[in-house]
């Protein structure tokens, strides 16, 4: 049963007797609701554009299981509805990881492309397809999580000094890190067969053309498992806004909670990756996004996360292969050239205390 | 005998006038090593006489005249005008972390010279510097602007930072209108990459010439900078005029590094590495830090050079990866370093 709105701008739920109660501004409520339409939207044109023209009714009837025509049935199908839910999917998980990090690591600049998780995972995937061609694609997702795990360690190890790190000493580590990172990943490129580099460069853009079942099962599967652990621990990261040592005071256990969120940025940046490559700035862009258009509690502000990066990543895409077609751009560089003067705000707007 | 008060400085010169013969020694020996090495390993004695007594008509001297010379004098010249252009940021900026590349410069150049070759079907070499120059001279002022509005000013990490910015989105533009001239793509992949393969000797006579005049610039100007990296107030107090002083030895590594640039394409991380090592031998006095730089560098871009071709037979690795995987940790150090 739900009843009675406390103040105007709350919705407050009480459910099976007051067992549960949510009290949920309204605004966001709103905003969520739009955010998914505008995402379902994007989703319905991205599944009707391309080379072969298909109208709206006809991919949703498609998608209804009324066969049109096997031509629209196997595009729609086979290639561009993987291709659409993949990235929304990947968007969906740059995003929370982004978000994810920036509370664990209290700093509003972090992205898992910028402090170069991203770019462990990447490093990963090439040796693991350039060393040993034969391994399956199911070891893809863990190989890119050690990769993306090592380097996350690396960067907390650095950045752990005396004085503590600053939000931009510890995206310029960061930003070295991934400079190394990616030299090492560029000659093992140059030392493997030349139809192998070339596969892997194009995924190295962060490109979704490839995206099938599988990459969307694989990511299905992990964002079912990895996302409900973050929004239970939504209560903890709430408290965490507040700084450490406020934190501990309201009974949060710090150390645990950022551990646990640290692994889950770096899992959900790692599987991402695995499927479509490095894709940058959406774990930057999409938080402060949703922080913007409405104020929220942690949950629902992880939710309107991924809703963002969902909109980002399936609007990136759409443009890349839609803007310039028959050439496709990957989204990895839409993002990027939507990200680095969104990132310049934020680097501006930084307070004074940060900076060093 | 006033021993203690003359010493030091005398001793200090005398020091670092002894590197000098030793880095030309290095410089040379690995130029003829750097000829030497490849696809077809040439005996040092063959290469030496290849320069003292010329036969054009043994194959072996005409590899080394038309095939490896001009490969090893670019390296030498990149390498130089690198070193010296990060040298000189470093001292005027104050920021040890300064680098061409990592301040947006060899960017905006990159980028100035794609856009005026793909979107606007630029064929004249001669004009190619020169667009370089205002590219990098461009990211340069955006990368400062940036800076300065960064709340605490333009600190060394906000601007390096800035810098990192600027360079990813004219990267992210410059991947797109690739994608989007499949031609000029073929053309300038390599280049991009930071590779000394297959450059073209005839770029050096475009550039050549307003590089060497940048080059006797930044060493005449050096002794002034050791003032300026005291300090603004300091410089003035000393009688620099430190606004003319600052335009002049930006326009000295807006030309070196756009001419580096047009050369061997984007290389990062030499104008880094090799003014901190230089300084661990010479010191804080720019006089000679600024033509060390030059030296080493050269020496550097050769040595990284040959550890590019030799690394992996047949193939070679770009030398702008290696030349990251050198700097990248030296930067992670610096930053690190710097608590504040």
């Amino acid at each position: 049963m739900s009843h009675a709105t406390a103040a105007p701008r709350h919705l407050v739920l009480r459910l099976f007797d007051e067992r549960i109660a949510l009290r949920i501004p309204l605004r966001a409520l709103i905003t969520a609701t739009s955010l998914t339409l505008i995402l379902l939207l994007v989703m319905s044109i991205s599944l009707a554009t391309g080379t072969y023209g298909i109208a709206l009714e006809e991919v949703w009837n498609t998608l209804r299981g009324i066969t049109i025509s096997s031509a629209i049935d196997n595009v729609v199908w086979e290639f561009r509805f993987p291709r659409t839910l993949a990235a929304a999917l990947v968007g969906a998980m740059m995003a929370l990881s982004g978000a994810t990090l920036q509370n664990a690591t209290r700093n509003g600049l972090a992205d898992p492309s910028l402090v170069g998780i991203s770019q462990g995972a990447a490093l990963a995937v090439v040796a693991l397809t350039v060393l040993f061609p034969a391994s399956l694609a199911l070891f893809r997702p863990w190989a890119a999580f050690f990769g993306a795990i090592a380097v996350a360690l690396a960067i907390q190890g650095l950045s752990h000094t005396r004085q503590g790190g600053g939000a931009i000493r510890f995206i310029l580590m960061g930003i070295g890190l991934s400079a190394f990172v990616a030299s090492i990943t560029s000659a093992l490129l140059t030392y493997s067969e030349i139809d192998r580099a070339m596969a892997a460069l194009s995924w190295l853009a962060g490109s979704i053309n490839a995206t099938n079942w599988n990459d969307v099962a694989t990511l299905a599967g992990w964002t079912v498992i990895l996302a409900p652990i973050l929004l239970a621990l939504s209560r903890t990261m709430s408290a965490m806004r507040f700084g450490e040592g406020t934190a501990t005071g309201l009974g949060a256990p710090i150390r645990l909670a950022n551990n646990i969120q640290l692994a889950i940025a770096v899992a959900l940046a790692a599987v991402a990756t695995s499927v479509v490559g490095p894709l940058g700035f959406v774990g930057l862009i999409a938080p402060h996004a949703a922080k913007r258009l409405a104020r929220a509690g942690m949950g629902l502000h992880l939710i309107l996360t991924a809703l963002w990066g969902a909109i980002l990543v399936s609007l990136a895409d759409l443009l890349g292969r839609a803007a310039f077609a028959p050439i496709q751009i990957p989204a990895g560089i839409i993002t990027a050239a939507i990200g680095v003067p969104v990132f310049v705000i934020l680097l501006v707007r930084t307070r004074p205390t940060q900076t060093h | 005998m006033t021993v203690a008060a003359a010493p030091s400085p005398v001793r200090h010169s005398a020091r670092s006038w002894s590197g000098v013969p030793v880095l030309l020694a290095i410089l040379a020996g690995l130029f003829l090593l750097h000829i030497a090495v490849g696809a077809k390993a040439l005996p040092l004695g063959t290469v030496v006489d290849a320069f003292f007594a010329f036969d054009s008509k043994d194959f072996d001297h005409v590899i080394v005249f038309n095939l490896r010379l001009p490969r090893a004098v670019i390296a030498v010249v990149v390498g130089a005008t690198l070193a010296l252009a990060g040298a000189l940021m470093q001292g005027v900026t104050r920021n040890p972390l300064a680098d061409p590349a990592l301040l947006g410069l060899t960017s905006g150049a990159a980028f100035a010279v794609v856009i005026a070759t793909s979107v606007y079907g630029l064929a004249t070499m001669a004009l190619l510097p020169w667009i370089a120059m205002a590219g990098s001279l461009g990211a340069a002022a955006i990368v400062y602007i940036i800076a300065r509005l960064v709340p605490g000013g333009a600190t060394p990490l906000s601007m390096t930072l800035a810098g990192a910015s600027v360079s990813a989105f004219l990267g992210a533009v410059i991947s797109a209108i690739h994608l989007l001239n499949q031609e000029t793509f073929e053309n300038l992949r390599v280049w991009l990459t930071g590779s000394l393969a297959g450059r073209d000797v005839t770029m050096l006579y475009y550039v050549g010439p307003p590089m060497l005049v940048a080059l006797l610039a930044g060493i005449l100007l050096a002794p002034r900078v050791t003032v300026l990296a005291m300090g603004d107030d300091v410089a003035q107090g000393l009688g620099v005029r430190t606004g003319p002083l600052k335009a002049q030895l930006l326009a000295v590594v807006v030309v070196l590094t756009a001419g580096a640039v047009a050369l061997a394409g984007p290389l990062g991380f030499i104008g880094l590495v090799i003014p901190h090592v230089v300084r661990l031998y010479v010191g804080s006095d720019y006089r000679w830090i600024v033509p060390y730089a030059a030296l080493a560098g050269a020496a550097y871009l050769l040595g990284v050079d040959i550890i590019a071709r030799v690394a992996i037979p047949p193939r070679e690795i770009s030398t702008g990866i290696i030349t990251a995987m050198i700097g990248a940790p030296l930067f992670v150090h610096l930053v690190r370093r710097r608590t504040r």
